[in-house]
């Protein structure tokens, strides 16, 4: 039985945005939809969470720094892209100063589109994402075994 | 003979006092979800998070911080062990400080702003609660004669009856040594009043699952102190101690769920009051009377 | 006997050889070997006379007698020299009334009583014996390597006054065997002025400005003492009728009433030199000293010399109400407030200082109390200040020497910068604070007799004062265990002689506090059985014994377990923005600049100033120390 999808704990960064998808990614965090259902968790650091959710855009201020979160969170992670902005940069993606969606500085598992991603569209996400976590559990597992 | 008993009690601490703990934790986080008008995880949701914390990959800020949070628990476990299988409670006491130095120590070595800054908090925590946690022992020796916990079996009355005072002064450092809200200073269970997450910012993984699972060891071993409150010679008693315990725990619950974290020297100047006038009065009455 | 003279006489001689030896490697040997002798010598005589009861030694002579008048003469003749020197009037002032009061009892009284019984060994003077001989030795040992740094911290063409030093120091010694073997009370006085007068050199050794003002302070307070001292033997001379102090403490419990002015004013002898409120200013002013002296004052010597005093005097405090209530409230009061005072510190000398005044205050607490567990705690108290405070003053002095600076906030990485010194340090201060070392099963100990007695009072500021000590200690270690980057290790250069002293402390700290419940049946259980016919021991064997595996758990742990690289992979700290230099814990700031970030530890100055607090502690004993004299002076004629 795999843990890892029994307990998703959150970190949620966002980026380069018009801050819709972010205050639906909270809405999604708050009581009224009770992600601790699921397991759940909010936490304000990287070395404790699962799956790092990001909102809007990537640009050259916050490329570090998302970079950063990634590289803080501890294996197995997942990344989910939250909004159009996240995914391809959106309709700032001709912007002087933005890069693209998150995608262009880490790896990102799952893309949840839409302006502003709603909340049915995050939590189908990071079902997903759960999907991929456990995965990437198992490998690290086998992994470990073969070492 | 009774270190062999001590030591056989926190091997048997050590494996027990995780499942209630866990279990105690679970009913937790379902009773304030409920609070909270949310449905809230399965009661097994603390064994699940540990149980995922412990297959993540193994990292550290640096080479002790593992050792020092694992001498954490074996105290705590040792701290238990004295305490069920009725040794003196002041060792216990000590023994249980000597564990939360270690985790201090645990996040003092990373070195960590945010971590340290934990760390401190935790320390001026822990000036908060000592000196009620000293007195509750001398009360419990005045009411029951010795300071062996297993002497209360052999009482009349329970000793609630003569150290109601004192039990009030520590159901007040309870709500300090069980970190919970509004005395959840050095690290919260609760995103929306931390910074970053206090003393356990640095630890991961693994690190964590032992602090997680030190934290019920913790919880087992403080409810044992308010169910000691409750037991007399009657078997009976036994039962009655776990009826409290249980709604000290949901009192506790109802606490954290309805305040918002305090300023240090409030918690600092409330407790050590606390402790004058519960612990001293009490005991200065104990010992006119 | 002969060894109780051996012990008396041979740092004499160590003393004068040192003033004649003037290179570095005579010094060297003449202090090792007489180290090595003295510290072989008095554990061979605690070893030859384990689990004694009181003996008496009949050794009485007049040259001895007229010995003590001259060197109380000499004595005060240069303090009086210094007070003139430096236009001190107090000192001055406070010399002449002692020398006329000590020169009154000499001449007029104690001539006609001799004490046939002149030197006694009980354990509580082996116990003394064993700290004096190895702890102070060790230190002696330790300032050889401290010196010379210090010597070569000083200015070019500097003269070089170490044989003066250490002369000092090995008189010190003496002096404290003096006190500690002495059963004639007129003896012990010229050895208790004789270390009045070596703290007062070593403290004004580097002739600064301050040091001359600390050390004129410690005249003046302990000048203070000695005119206790000085009228407690006219009390006895002339109400009492004895010198031997055995005999002095049989007439005492059975008799309390006469004895009442006389224990009022041992007492108050043994206050000042134990430094407590509101004497406490000398010993914090001690601390501008070489850091050997600051250990050879705090942990085997000087102050031990007053709670000595005051642990002897403790059955008949069990029986006499004003003197009892006078040292217990004193003690105690100094306990509750030197530890909350200790937190607002951040020298660390000054720490070790206030957490030096808080436990004597303990031990006179108990001294106070007098009941036998309250001695036995006492006693460990004494033992295991000594070790641990000795440890962490030498750790303390060569981490100064190393890193530049005795405050506690410099000792950042310490772990890193001086690996060895750090665990060591890191020992030295868990046995001050937490179970199960030995300064803590003393205060368990400690609890349990104040308990046993009903004092309320005492329970209570034990429970605060111990919460307060969790807190300055913890705070410190805190700052010891942190690890970032990979610092230059410092400690290579650290002398021989020093690594020595402290591994001798370490060492003697474990073993002390595993092998604890044997120290407790052959040292301190004799002297309490000897003096009350009862054994009294507040914490059962079994406790001890699970105290003694978890001190070998913490020790495993901190030297052998901490430290090794881990299986983990290191990552960096998180600083809640984008890293610069991880290890020096930069990051990028708002304004795409860098920001360190710093923490340091908290001092709450507010709540446990100085400022704030020292006032309080200085007016209350003042006022109790005032009304318990008053007391016994009108219950004086009233009971004759």
């Amino acid at each position: 039985m795999a843990y890892a999808s029994k307990s998703p704990w959150v970190i949620h960064y966002d980026g380069s945005s018009c801050n819709g998808c972010d205050i639906e990614v909270l809405a999604t965090l708050c009581p009224g939809f009770d992600g601790e259902r699921f397991g759940v968790i909010n936490t304000g650091n990287p070395k404790h969470a699962d799956i790092f959710l990001v909102t809007g855009s990537v640009n050259a201020q916050n490329i570090d720094v998302v970079r950063e979160i990634y590289d803080q969170m501890v294996e197995p992670k997942v990344v989910v892209a939250c909004g159009i902005c996240a995914c391809s940069g959106g309709i700032f993606h001709d912007c002087y100063n933005v890069i693209g969606g998150v995608d262009k500085a880490i790896p990102v598992d799952v893309y949840a589109p839409g302006c502003a991603v709603r909340p049915e569209a995050i939590i189908d996400a990071i079902v997903q994402g759960i999907g991929v976590l456990e995965e990437k559990a198992a490998a690290m597992k086998s992994a470990k075994k073969g070492a | 003979m009774t270190i062999l008993i001590t030591l056989i009690g926190a091997l048997l601490f050590a494996v027990l006092a995780p499942v209630v703990g866990c279990l105690l934790a679970g009913l937790d986080r379902v009773i304030s979800a409920r609070m909270q008008g949310r449905v809230g995880p399965p009661i097994l949701q603390p064994y699940y998070d540990v149980r995922k914390l412990l297959g993540k990959e193994r990292v550290s800020v640096n080479s002790v911080e593992g050792t020092y949070v694992a001498c954490a628990l074996v105290f705590a476990c040792l701290a238990g062990g004295i305490f069920y299988t009725g040794g003196n409670l002041l060792l216990c006491v000590f023994v249980i400080t000597l564990s939360s130095l270690f985790f201090i120590i645990a996040a003092y070595s990373s070195r960590s702003p945010y971590a340290e800054v934990g760390a401190a908090r935790e320390t001026l925590q822990v000036m908060s609660y000592e000196p009620m946690v000293l007195l509750m022992a001398v009360g419990f020796f005045m009411a029951s004669g010795s300071f062996d916990v297993s002497a209360v079996f052999s009482l009349d009355a329970p000793i609630v009856t003569t150290v109601w005072l004192v039990f009030l002064g520590l159901l007040f450092i309870l709500t300090i040594k069980l970190r919970k809200s509004p005395f959840d200073l050095s690290m919260s269970h609760h995103a929306h009043q931390e910074i970053v997450r206090g003393v356990t910012t640095e630890m991961s993984g693994p690190t964590l699952a032992l602090v997680e699972i030190m934290h019920w060891c913790e919880t087992v071993l403080f409810m044992g102190w308010v169910g000691m409150f409750f037991v007399w010679g009657s078997p009976l008693s036994v039962l009655v101690a776990v009826v409290v315990v249980l709604a000290v725990y949901f009192l506790e619950i109802w606490i954290d769920n309805n305040f918002a974290r305090v300023k240090w020297q409030f918690m600092l100047k409330s407790a050590w009051a606390v402790a004058l006038l519960a612990g001293g009065v009490n005991l200065a009455v104990l010992m006119f009377i | 006997m002969a060894m109780l003279g051996f012990l008396i006489v041979f740092p004499l001689v160590a003393a004068l050889l040192l003033m004649v030896a003037r290179q570095d490697k005579a010094r060297d040997a003449i202090v090792w070997a007489s180290a090595i002798i003295i510290g072989v010598a008095s554990v061979a005589l605690v070893a030859m006379n384990l689990g004694t009861q009181t003996v008496l030694f009949e050794f009485s002579s007049p040259v001895v007698d007229t010995i003590c008048t001259l060197l109380s003469c000499v004595i005060v003749g240069v303090i009086l020299a210094f007070a003139v020197k430096y236009k001190n009037v107090w000192a001055g002032v406070l010399g002449l009334a002692q020398l006329a009061l000590s020169l009154y009892f000499e001449l007029a009284l104690a001539h006609g009583m001799s004490v046939p019984y002149g030197l006694y060994v009980d354990s509580l003077s082996l116990l003394m014996a064993f700290i004096i001989g190895v702890i102070g030795s060790g230190i002696c040992v330790y300032a050889l390597g401290y010196m010379k740094d210090f010597q070569a911290h000083e200015p070019e063409g500097a003269r070089d006054r170490r044989p003066t030093f250490f002369a000092i120091m090995f008189v010190f010694l003496s002096a404290m065997f003096v006190i500690v073997f002495s059963n004639n009370m007129a003896w012990m006085f010229t050895g208790w002025e004789i270390t009045t007068l070596c703290s007062f050199l070593l403290i004004g050794f580097t002739k600064t400005e301050e040091a001359i003002n600390n050390a004129f302070r410690q005249i003046i307070m302990n000048l203070l003492g000695g005119i206790g001292f000085a009228v407690a033997l006219i009390l006895c001379a002339t109400q009492v009728g004895t010198l031997s102090f055995y005999e002095f403490l049989v007439i005492g419990v059975s008799n309390p009433a006469i004895v009442t002015l006389a224990v009022v004013a041992l007492a108050f002898a043994g206050i000042t030199k134990a430094a407590q409120m509101p004497f406490q200013t000398w010993l914090l002013g001690a601390m501008v000293a070489p850091t050997p002296t600051s250990a050879l004052l705090h942990s085997s010597t000087m102050v031990k010399a007053g709670v000595f005093l005051l642990v002897k005097l403790s059955p008949i405090m069990l029986v006499c109400p004003v003197p009892s209530l006078m040292v217990m409230l004193v003690g105690a009061i100094t306990f509750l407030l030197c530890s909350f005072m200790a937190i607002s510190q951040s020298n660390a000398k000054r720490v070790l200082a206030y957490s030096t005044i808080a436990n004597l205050g303990l031990i006179t607490a108990c001294a106070g109390v007098g009941t036998p567990e309250a001695v036995w705690a006492a006693e460990f108290l004494i033992l295991f200040h000594a070790i641990a405070k000795s440890l962490l003053f030498l750790c303390v002095g060569t981490a100064e020497h190393h890193i530049g600076s005795r405050d506690i906030e410099d000792m950042d990485l310490l772990f890193e910068r001086m690996p060895r010194l750090a665990r060591y340090m890191m020992l030295g201060i868990m046995c001050m604070f937490i179970a199960p070392f030995g300064m803590l099963v003393a205060k368990w100990a400690t609890l349990v007799s104040f308990v046993d007695m009903n004092q309320i009072a005492l329970i209570v500021i034990l429970a605060f004062g111990s919460a307060a000590t969790f807190m300055f200690w913890a705070k410190w270690l805190g700052k010891l265990a942190g690890i970032a980057g990979e610092p230059e290790n410092v400690e290579l250069t650290v002398h021989k002689s020093e690594w020595s002293a402290v591994l001798l402390m370490a060492v003697l700290l474990v073993v002390c506090c595993a092998l604890l419940p044997l120290i407790s049946t052959y040292m301190v259980e004799p002297y309490i059985v000897s003096i009350y016919g009862t054994l009294g021991q507040a914490v059962s064997a079994d406790n001890l014994w699970i105290g003694s595996i978890a001190v070998a758990l913490v020790v495993i742990v901190l030297f052998a377990g901490v430290g090794r690289a881990s299986k983990a992979r290191t990552v960096g700290v998180y600083l809640s923005g984008v890293s610069r230099d991880n290890a020096g814990r930069t990051f990028q700031n708002a304004l795409s600049g860098e920001s360190t970030a710093t923490v340091r530890n908290w001092y709450m100055e507010g709540v446990f100033g100085e400022k704030r607090i020292a006032p309080v502690g200085v007016a209350f004993n003042t006022i109790i120390m005032v009304a318990a004299f008053v007391m016994a002076a009108i219950g004086m004629p009233m009971m004759l």
